[in-house]
């Protein structure tokens, strides 16, 4: 069953040097209990997308077209009241930074409550206080803690405790952005078991963003790659990452080390992403592509379906 | 329990502060022009007299002693007699001290309340006209010369319109009238104090305004406040629980200096208004070489600056609960 569909997103910011194309023309859908990766280098426009889904763009960024189908409705002709509901309650977030998610002057638990109260109108302090608690045990999180104030805990607590403000309201979609970024492999690891788990065990879709492909092949079903804005590979795992069509995303993974991989020398890439404030005319990557040729500068790809499941923007994939 | 040791740990660095303040006040005192003696004599007194007296004060005994001296009067509350007012300094100042607070807190505390209030509107409408219009106004209050606007609203409000008394904190005949009741007397005071409260508030408020606004738009791009609204909470919520009591810290610390100062820096205000606070007293004081009732001022400012560093250190550990020390 179709949770979200988002078709042709398009989002820009102005700035003064002029505007930027942050995400041109992304098309998804996300089932109910699937988990979806984006993948991509910064400024490649993924947390652009999460934080579209959100409606939670800063000022100076408009969506110029596209539509995001949530549950049946349009999220971008949404007022902002009826927005309100959605957020949390429907679609919760876990960011970045999970360091400064939390607001230091308020307890964890209170914080975590406060979602519980705004969007549950049955809900009294107590209850919400004893499912903070329920919260705390699903994340694995000490509830004698509950009372202490952020920076009273180590950075993988405030990352267990952000998840378990995502899950408060039981929500149908957690966006989560660089969940991992700022913590070490082994916390890393515990939080996306954590992740993984609560995902599976409470049937929640999930949108997980990051730079690192390996920790979105661990955790996602499906993989999104994302370069200058553009899903220039989409499909399954293992699709994407047993048999990449796109040469983005074959660059990507050939500079990727594995600990377990042959011995094979992690291949660098070289050149930069393009000027977002006036994209190339063609295909975006040519300038790096290995196999680029004339078309590829002038006019724009389209993609090319590999498999059902399976796309790519590039006219060298077939 | 960690708060009351950081309170005794401040205290102690308050006293070996204030002892160095003392000494150091002691030789400025010495090393200041003037003899004052030559004040205190009458022209009249023969040579032997002037003598007498120098030797009854002690100065011909050696810098040690004086000292010794000094500090033994200070500890035992003995600041010895005002030359102009005749009376014990102690008194003197004691009959000061609380107009000057009553005056000053109040106009701060009632500022800093505004300024944080009608910052935290200005930056929600950041560039917008009520934006605008409330930091153009904070600006001009704020840069405003402050005796110039305390002699403008007199001239205005007292002079030309008559509304509030020219000077002075009350009104002799309401004072001296036996059958005044205390609810008379008092709204004299503050018939009295409307003015040079007025003339206060517009300089501070200004500058907590502004501070407030831009402390908030700083707190706006944290990273808590997208937590907020991706929370879905409602923009009054985000605004009051989740980014203004952030963005107050750097008010309090504001407020805690202005408090500090208020005696010093109220010298100005106290003498355009005539209030008879204990900043109008120092100026007095210093320009008359009232040296006695000068150096118990200056002893007090100082009491004054330390308490208030202390107080503003413990209220800022109770803001924000980052803060133990």
């Amino acid at each position: 069953m179709t949770l979200l569909a988002v078709d042709n997103l398009c989002v820009g910011y102005r700035t003064r040097k002029g505007f930027i194309e942050a995400v041109e023309g992304v098309s998804f859908v996300l089932k109910r209990g699937r988990s979806l990766g984006f993948v991509g280098e910064s400024g490649s426009g993924k947390t652009t997308v999460g934080m579209a889904l959100m409606r939670l763009l800063p000022d100076n960024a408009s969506i110029r077209q596209g539509s995001i189908i949530f549950e049946g409705q349009e999220l971008l002709a949404m007022p902002a009241a009826q927005l309100r509901q959605i957020r949390w309650k429907k679609i919760a977030m876990i960011f970045q930074a999970a360091m400064n998610a939390l607001n230091p002057i308020h307890r964890v638990n209170d914080q975590i409550a406060e979602a519980i109260l705004t969007h549950d109108p049955l809900a009294t302090k107590a209850s919400a206080m004893q499912q903070v608690e329920d919260l705390f045990s699903l994340v694995d999180l000490p509830a004698d803690r509950m009372r202490d104030y952020p920076h009273q805990y180590s950075g993988g607590m405030k990352q267990r405790a952000v998840i378990a403000m995502a899950l408060a309201c039981h929500p149908a979609l957690i966006i989560a952005d660089e969940p991992t970024t700022a913590l070490d492999v082994i916390v890393q690891d515990q939080i996306l078991s954590a992740v993984k788990k609560v995902q599976k065990q409470m049937n929640i879709s999930l949108i997980f963003i990051s730079h690192d492909i390996a920790v979105v092949a661990d955790v996602c079903d499906d993989i999104g790659v994302m370069y200058a804005g553009q899903l220039v590979e989409y499909g399954r795992r293992d699709e994407v990452f047993e048999a990449p069509v796109h040469p983005y995303t074959k660059a990507l993974l050939a500079s990727y080390l594995t600990l377990d991989g042959a011995a094979a020398q992690p291949m660098p890439f070289t050149g930069a992403t393009p000027n977002l404030i006036d994209p190339p005319p063609g295909c975006r990557f040519c300038d790096r592509c290995p196999l680029s040729d004339a078309a590829c500068s002038l006019d724009v790809p389209e993609y090319a379906e590999i498999t059902p499941t399976h796309k790519a923007l590039c006219f060298h994939c077939k | 329990m960690e708060i009351r040791r950081f309170i005794l740990k401040r205290l102690i660095e308050i006293c070996i502060i204030f002892f160095v303040i003392l000494t150091v006040l002691f030789l400025l005192f010495h090393l200041s022009p003037g003899d004052p003696v030559t004040k205190m004599v009458d022209p009249t007194m023969t040579p032997e007299d002037a003598e007498h007296l120098i030797d009854q004060l002690g100065l011909n005994q050696p810098l040690w002693l004086q000292y010794i001296y000094y500090l033994k009067n200070f500890f035992s509350g003995n600041f010895g007699t005002s030359f102009h007012y005749g009376e014990p300094v102690f008194a003197v100042i004691l009959n000061r001290l609380p107009n000057t607070i009553v005056l000053f807190t109040t106009a701060i505390i009632l500022s800093a309340f505004v300024g944080i209030f009608f910052g935290k509107i200005a930056s929600w409408h950041k560039g917008k006209q009520t934006d605008t219009w409330i930091t153009l106004g904070a600006l001009i209050c704020h840069t405003i010369f402050l005796p110039w606007l305390a002699l403008l609203m007199i001239w205005v409000f007292a002079f030309k319109v008559g509304w509030f008394p020219l000077n002075g904190m009350i009104s002799p005949e309401v004072w001296t009238n036996p059958s005044a009741g205390l609810w008379h007397k008092l709204l004299d005071v503050i018939h009295h104090m409307i003015l040079p409260l007025a003339t206060l508030f517009c300089i501070h408020f200004g500058s907590y305004l502004l501070i407030m606004r831009s402390s908030m738009l700083d707190t706006l791009k944290e990273d808590y406040i997208l937590t907020a609204r991706a929370k879905g909470l409602d923009e009054k919520v985000i605004r009051n629980r989740h980014a203004a009591p952030n963005a107050a810290l750097p008010v309090v610390t504001s407020v805690g200096l202005s408090l500090a100062f208020s005696i010093n820096g109220g010298a100005l205000t106290e003498t355009v208004f005539s209030w008879p606070g204990i900043g109008r007293e120092l100026v007095f004081a210093v320009s008359n070489n009232d040296y006695p009732l000068a150096m118990a001022s200056f002893l007090l400012i100082a009491i004054v600056v330390l308490l208030a560093n202390l107080v503003v250190d413990v209220l800022y550990a109770y803001l924000d609960p980052r803060i133990r020390y």
